[in-house]
């Protein structure tokens, strides 16, 4: 069963049947891990990279950005019984205007402070998918660990 | 190319806006305007008036009594909220279909309209304008060439991707070598036939490209922002995706940062969830582009 994950949101699920779908990446990225032995799955779907923009926003909805996203999406896994050293981690988004100049660079922004928040706590990206100026819609298959961006009417997977 | 002839074809047989918006636009563009003006620009339009006072009464404002009449409403919720509600009730008819050749499901043109409008008022008070209303109803227009052109994208698609894909070319400008107009041109021509007040019909013709207008109008540049915001967050975009040029001159004139967009961008997305509970439409947000 399809279980959406909106905009500035999180779901994670323990649940071989479920399949995670977040829809219409643009700058925004979504984070999708998975425990292939547990078979716990968690997504995410983040707008901005630096909750310092609005802490009540942050606190009310950690989910919107970055900073506060990332670590509630993995702990939030761990609780329902996921393991830091089973995770398999994909991520798309990011994406740009058509920009010489670089600036409206929120896709850029908020892939750099994921990298950050990955690095400082020793989680590897197993595979992504980021830039460009496409809209992504991408899903995880909690049971199998599938994981596709569909994008233009073209599925790939990750 | 029969293209172009056939969309000059279908912008002549568009069918009119009903007479409550079009009397509303024009109250609402006059400064005088007293609440009176806009209770008798409504009141004769039955459907929208018991779609005001049922949307009133949900539970969305919580409001203590029953709203039953129009000057209730306009004096609980003020007239901006009124006004507001009034033009997304008959935009929704026209934006909610699906517009396939965008690689638009069902409500999401009519969601992404919504979110520019309501980030098109923030940003026009965050430049001081006068009128945020005229700013909301010209960014809920602003795509409405979307409707005519998607009848022609179906066939020509897969050259605009492929220009925009290889060439890098912005949407707008494949439409425009493809079809002979861009959906800006063609959402121009619709607007005039419907004798929208000209801001209006600016803002509509220069969404993606703000700075071509002159002289520069900061309500164009207000609806610009917005959906340059609505892009980034992907609220509902199709296959055209984020490829619109950025214009950066835009936040050099009016002094603002990208932190300002981000603000604005965030309060948009928390709006938008009241919105869309409101209409009770939780589905638009499941259908977005494949």
């Amino acid at each position: 069963m399809d279980r959406v994950v909106d905009i500035a949101d999180l779901k994670v699920v323990k649940d071989p049947g479920a399949t995670l779908v977040t829809y219409s990446l643009g700058s925004c990225i979504g984070v999708a891990i998975w425990d292939p032995v547990n078979l716990v799955g968690g997504m995410l779907h983040y707008m901005l990279p630096e909750s310092s923009i609005s802490p009540e926003k942050a606190k009310a909805n950690p989910a919107m950005f970055a900073d506060t996203g990332i670590p509630t999406l993995f702990r939030s896994v761990y609780k329902i019984g996921a393991q830091k050293s089973n995770l398999v981690v994909k991520i798309a988004g990011g994406a740009h205007l058509l920009d010489d100049n670089g600036t409206f660079n929120i896709g850029k922004r908020n892939y750099v402070t994921l990298r950050k928040l990955f690095w400082k706590n020793k989680v590897m990206i197993d595979a992504e998918q980021v830039g460009g100026s496409i809209s992504r819609t991408v899903r995880l298959n909690v049971g199998t660990g599938r994981f596709t961006i569909h994008s233009r009417g073209k599925e790939t997977e990750l | 190319m029969n293209a172009a002839k056939d969309i000059i074809e279908c912008v002549g047989s568009i069918q009119p806006l009903p007479d409550t918006a079009l009397k509303l636009m024009n109250v609402m563009s006059d400064p005088k305007s007293k609440l009176e003006d806009i209770v008798s620009a409504i009141k004769y339009d039955q459907a929208v008036t018991s779609e005001v006072l049922k949307l009133c009464n949900s539970a969305f404002f919580g409001l203590s009594r029953e709203v039953t009449s129009l000057e209730d409403a306009l004096k609980c919720l003020g007239t901006a909220k009124v006004l507001q509600m009034v033009m997304s009730i008959h935009t929704n008819n026209m934006l909610a279909r699906e517009q396939k050749g965008y690689g638009l499901d069902p409500g999401i043109l009519w969601k992404h309209s919504v979110a520019v409008a309501l980030a098109s008022s923030q940003f026009a008070q965050k430049l001081r304008l006068a009128d945020t209303n005229l700013a909301f109803t010209a960014g809920l227009l602003h795509d409405i060439g979307k409707v005519i052109l998607n009848e022609h994208v179906a066939e020509e698609f897969v050259e605009i991707v492929r220009l925009v894909t290889d060439e890098q070319m912005a949407f707008v400008e494949a439409e425009r070598q493809v079809l002979g107009f861009s959906h800006e041109e063609v959402g121009a021509m619709i607007a005039e036939k419907w004798k929208l007040p000209v801001p209006i019909v600016q803002c509509i013709r220069y969404h993606h490209t703000p700075s071509e207008l002159e002289p520069l109008s900061p309500l164009v540049d207000a609806i610009y922002l917005a959906n340059t915001v609505c892009l980034l967050l992907g609220i509902g975009i199709g296959a055209d995706g984020l490829c619109s040029r950025a214009d950066p001159s835009v936040l050099e004139r009016h002094g603002l940062r990208e932190s300002d967009l981000e603000i604005i961008g965030v309060q948009v997305v928390v709006e938008l969830r009241r919105v869309q509970s409101m209409f009770g439409d939780t589905s638009a947000t499941d259908h977005e582009d494949e």
